[in-house]
């Protein structure tokens, strides 16, 4: 994003910015702070700027990372699949992908809203490829992995700085406590946050054997969650 | 895309939040999918939805309606959000005879949704569970700042634009009405409720 010289000075994009990268200058014209800014273009499509001042720059690799984890319409190439992570339990009910007994990982790094430089993408990635973890190929984050057995990222988009991107992956339900264990260590050293999210599919009986572990172990979870009602079509065999 | 996953708030003002949204397996069941999601769009619509979008076009605060329901593609992911068990639970079965095909999933107090499920003849087939932030939290704005802007998952709600609200609504520039639809309008997907929004606003401005 670009503020030009047009710029009146008027102040009403400033709160319209999720990660706060635009200023009033020395020069009384809004100024956008390069490293903040995550592309996401929200001031440009919703702070209506009275001379429309905002405008949309060609970005060029790597920054167009950026945009591809901020602006939330846009699909990703390889997975035609709008917004920052996949499908995960919502098409659970066709596609499968969860089975009893496993546990699927996604976390909502640099959620919500703070954003984070994918530096720390990295440190976690690592962290948890030591434990021989595997990523959902389908992620957008894997496909900037330039090693996906150790979770190493691309040298060249290292600098950059996103809205947020999901690691995914899943586990069998034994290997939980050392997953866990792994992530509390790292969320130590990030200079980020992360909001946690496990997928699970619901025994046919309605149970839902994790709760009984984080309630065992005195595991903070939200009251709220995201059910999938099982009404796809064709359904998935389980 | 676990944007509905991780709104925080007390349960009773959960308890006027559900999301729902409507999604395909890509590859699996999404070819010719676009008029299936227009006809859940307008299941959608008959149940007293307080905001209305599709991920691919924008919501209805900022696109209207017309766009959001004429312009569904294969990978449409669409949403709506309701705020009483009974309008949930009159469009899930509604949604369940229609047969579309796409997956739904429903966001919102868990004991609360099942219980609606329960009520309508369905099962919860898989779950999406939060185990709250982690990191360095010290970085995040308040909690009344965070329960309205993690009603847009992605984050494209500012807390500055929350508070610049709140200073609006205070110099009565803006009612709060009219600032919960400003709130709802950088949420793309529609995901963002502005009725919750209305209720925490007030809180905001009582402190």
């Amino acid at each position: 994003m670009i503020i030009t010289d047009s710029c009146v000075g008027c102040t009403r994009c400033i709160p319209y910015c999720p990660s706060g990268a635009i200023a009033i200058g020395k020069d009384k014209k809004a100024h956008i702070d390069r490293y903040k800014c995550i592309e996401c273009a929200v001031c440009f499509n919703i702070a209506n700027c009275p001379v429309n001042a905002i405008v949309l720059e060609k970005l060029e690799w790597p920054r167009t990372v950026r945009e591809v984890f901020a602006t939330v319409y846009k699909e990703h190439k390889e997975t035609n699949v709008p917004g920052r992570g996949t499908e995960e339990m919502k098409t659970n009910d066709v596609t499968g992908r969860f089975r009893l007994g496993e546990i699927g990982f996604s976390i909502d790094m640099g959620r919500p809203g703070v954003g984070l430089d994918l530096k720390d993408a990295e440190k976690l990635t690592m962290a948890l490829a030591k434990l021989g973890v595997e990523f959902e190929p389908l992620n957008p984050l894997t496909f900037l992995m330039s090693d996906k057995k150790t979770g190493k990222l691309r040298d060249d988009v290292l600098g950059e700085r996103i809205h947020s991107c999901i690691p995914e992956f899943k586990i069998k339900e034994d290997k939980f406590p050392e997953v866990f264990e792994a992530l509390q260590k790292v969320s130590k050293e990030i200079n980020t946050v992360f909001s946690l999210g496990l997928c699970v599919k619901v025994n046919p009986d309605g149970s839902v054997p994790i709760f009984k572990y984080l309630d065992q172990h005195k595991i903070f979870y939200r009251p709220n969650g995201k059910t999938n009602v099982g009404i796809g079509k064709p359904a998935a065999k389980f | 895309m676990t944007h509905t996953l991780h709104r925080s708030g007390t349960v009773e003002s959960l308890s006027i939040d559900y999301p729902i949204l409507v999604i395909a397996a890509q590859g699996i069941n999404s070819k010719n999918s676009a008029p299936q999601f227009r006809k859940a769009l307008e299941i959608l619509l008959k149940h007293n939805p307080v905001n209305i979008g599709d991920m691919k076009t924008g919501n209805y605060f900022r696109k209207g309606l017309k766009p959001v329901l004429l312009s569904t593609k294969e990978n449409s992911i669409i949403h709506s959000v309701f705020t009483n068990r009974k309008d949930l639970e009159e469009c899930l079965k509604e949604l369940r005879d229609a047969q579309l095909g796409p997956s739904v999933v429903v966001s919102g107090m868990l004991a609360e949704v099942w219980d609606s499920l329960k009520k309508i003849g369905l099962k919860p087939h898989s779950l999406n569970i939060s185990l709250g932030v982690w990191g360095k939290t010290s970085l995040l704005p308040e909690q009344s700042i965070l329960d309205i802007t993690t009603m847009c998952g992605h984050h494209c709600v500012s807390p500055l634009l929350v508070k610049k609200m709140v200073s609006d609504i205070k110099r009565d520039k803006i009612s709060i009405e009219e600032a919960a639809r400003e709130l709802a309008k950088p949420c793309v997907c529609g995901v963002f409720n502005p009725l919750r929004a209305e209720q925490l606003l007030e809180d905001l401005i009582r402190k």
